[in-house]
């Protein structure tokens, strides 16, 4: 359905994004992760036909926002990073006010201000101004807004940052409850987002991709290597020193007195390790094993990224 | 078309929504019902006065006496009025944020340029119809009526008044910030004002003769005579063409930007 095809785009001298690609079938749910700065929304806002890219193109259902951008807009839903609207305006007015500028039929359009009034929860707002909202309200409008032409794309940026836990799954429902109806990306900093809501996940650090992946396959396949997590009294050089000698282990990292281990996968070295620090005089404390978490995976990936380039 | 009307109605609803549309209007009709009516008192007088001299009396008209100066005086109204109506027009959206919108719905540019100009534009024909009745009183008072040059007056009012207003949106495209929008459509609008007055046009220097032509109070003067120039015609056209289409020019490059 959306297909980013090699797309730079720089700010002046700067480089936002460089040389990405990706694809989001139909239907799909797509988490677009990364870091502060990383580019997701000049990403998002190229898909968008904002702003042309500096290099590459990218096609929605087909049609190149190079040459035929008001077909593409005709497709595309967006709620950006800080929903910006018309505080003047009334709910219900405002809703209709877009709708019309996104050429929604004056005969379909009280079928559609009805339809994505309930769908976003906002009957009992349609008569406020919209600048009286609560962010959670504001989101929500932003959101029908984007709804209003009954487009088969959404591009959310960021949709629940600055809401209360409530409201964040609530809206986290609202798109879970759109899967499979429309395709969505949605770029988010918060990994259990993207975990709990989409199916397939575009890592990006510093406008470049890192990792594309199901949600379920990037947490396995990182799992290459399992973690240990311990607790051990003592000079912590030494012991980290210590723990590297042993065969099979990876990186040794340190806060205080916890320490994680990691090991190569299919090999189980708790023992060894727990062998290791008693036999070497210190004093061991907790052993656990533990598995890497989405977080973990993204946390690495974008670190590496960071190391690599500093090399 | 429906994507131009849209923009158009929201715009209008929120110039009469907020004080800025009610304030100018009165503003507006106020002073220039002043000038008018100081206007009318002096050209009584004087062709009280000039009743005894039947020479003089037909030398000075309606046109002369009345509404040439009035319509003089109407050209420094507009230019005070019309920047605080089109400062806000692009720098406010470009503010808030909602230009991201705009520019990612199925429209075009100039389908949001064209809505808020017109908007804009109605309120300054509001203007214009609030001060017809002053010449239906003027020729009530001196009992003949001479509509033609009133209504090129008129037209010379309208075109310069549209100038105006075109100019103040490319400001406002140029600018996030609505005070620095109103500050250099002052500043520009003055400039050009000025520019006949640098070197005297009459003074046979070409220099002067260009500048003269540029400037904008040097094609009203026809007008407010009664006269219609296709000359000046042309020169407001393309005083409001060349400024919508460099609005035009300054969104597309701000986003090529970014
Ligand atoms: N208008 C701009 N002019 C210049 N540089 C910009 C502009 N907008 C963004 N950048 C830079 O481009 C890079 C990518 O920014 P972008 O806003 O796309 O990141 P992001 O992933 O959306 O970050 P966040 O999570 O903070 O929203 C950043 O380094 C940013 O500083
Ligand atoms: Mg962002």
């Amino acid at each position: 359905m959306i297909k980013i095809e090699k797309v730079t785009k720089l700010y002046g001298q700067t480089v936002a994004v460089r040389d990405i690609s990706f694809e989001v079938a139909e239907g799909e749910i797509l988490g677009f992760l990364g870091p502060n700065g990383a580019g997701k929304t000049t990403t998002m806002r190229v898909i968008t036909g904002y702003f042309p890219p500096t290099d590459g193109n990218v096609f929605v259902a087909g049609h190149s926002v190079l040459d035929e951008p008001l077909e593409v807009k005709r497709q595309i839903g967006y709620v950006p990073e800080n929903p910006a609207m018309y505080h003047d305006m009334r709910t219900i007015d405002y809703l209709k006010f877009i709708g019309a500028v996104k050429g929604v039929t004056r005969t379909s359009l009280k079928e559609r201000l009805n339809k994505t009034i309930e769908l976003c929860a906002l009957k009992s707002v349609v008569n406020k101004r919209v600048g009286e909202l609560s962010r959670g309200f504001k989101q929500r409008v932003a959101l029908g807004q984007a709804l209003i032409n009954d487009p088969p794309v959404l591009i959310l940026d960021e949709p629940t940052s600055g809401l209360d836990p409530k409201q964040i799954f609530e809206i986290r429902q609202l798109i879970k409850s759109m899967a499979g109806e429309r395709t969505i990306v949605l770029s988010t900093h918060i990994l259990p987002e993207v975990s709990m809501t989409c199916s397939k996940v575009v890592i990006i650090n510093e406008g470049e991709i890192v990792a594309v992946d199901t949600t379920e396959n990037l947490g396995k396949s990182f799992v290459r290597t399992h973690q240990v997590e311990l607790v051990v009294k003592g000079p912590s050089k030494e012991i980290k020193n210590n723990l590297k000698k042993i065969d099979g282990i990876g990186k040794v990292d340190n806060v205080g007195e916890r320490y994680t281990v990691e090991m190569e996968k299919d090999k189980d070295l708790r023992s060894k390790i727990a062998k290791q620090v008693v036999q070497n005089g210190f004093e061991l404390l907790e052993l656990k094993s533990r598995s890497m978490s989405l977080e973990d995976v993204f946390i690495k990936l974008v670190t590496e990224e960071e190391e690599g380039d500093r090399a | 078309m429906r994507n131009i009307a849209e923009i158009y109605k929201r715009e209008i609803r929120f110039y009469f929504a907020t004080p800025i549309a009610y304030v100018v209007i009165i503003i507006f009709t106020i002073i220039f019902g002043f000038f008018f009516y100081r206007s009318l008192v002096y050209y009584s007088e004087l062709s009280y006065q000039l009743m005894q001299n039947a020479y003089y009396a037909q030398r000075i008209d309606l046109i002369m006496g009345v509404f040439s100066p009035v319509f003089s005086n109407n050209a420094i109204i507009f230019l005070m009025v019309i920047p605080p109506i089109s400062m806000r027009l692009i720098a406010e959206e470009k503010k808030s944020g909602t230009i991201e919108l705009l520019f990612t719905f199925p429209i075009k540019d100039i389908h949001i340029v064209l809505g808020k100009w017109l908007a804009a534009s109605t309120i300054i024909v509001l203007m214009l119809v609030l001060t017809l009745p002053a010449p239906f009183m003027a020729f009530k008072f001196a009992g003949a009526a001479e509509w033609g040059p009133v209504l090129a007056g008129y037209l010379g009012m309208l075109l310069m008044g549209l100038s105006f207003l075109s100019l103040g949106i490319l400001i406002s495209a140029l600018s996030e910030n609505q005070i620095v929008s109103i500050i250099v459509s002052y500043g520009v609008l003055l400039a050009f004002w000025f520019l006949g007055w640098i070197i005297d046009p009459g003074s046979g220097k070409t220099i002067g003769k260009v500048l003269g032509e540029l400037s904008i109070i040097g094609h009203l003067s026809n007008f407010v005579k009664g006269m219609i120039d296709t000359k000046d015609i042309i020169y407001f056209v393309l005083f409001i063409f060349m400024s919508l289409f460099l609005t035009l020019r300054v969104l597309e490059s701000k986003r090529w930007r970014g």
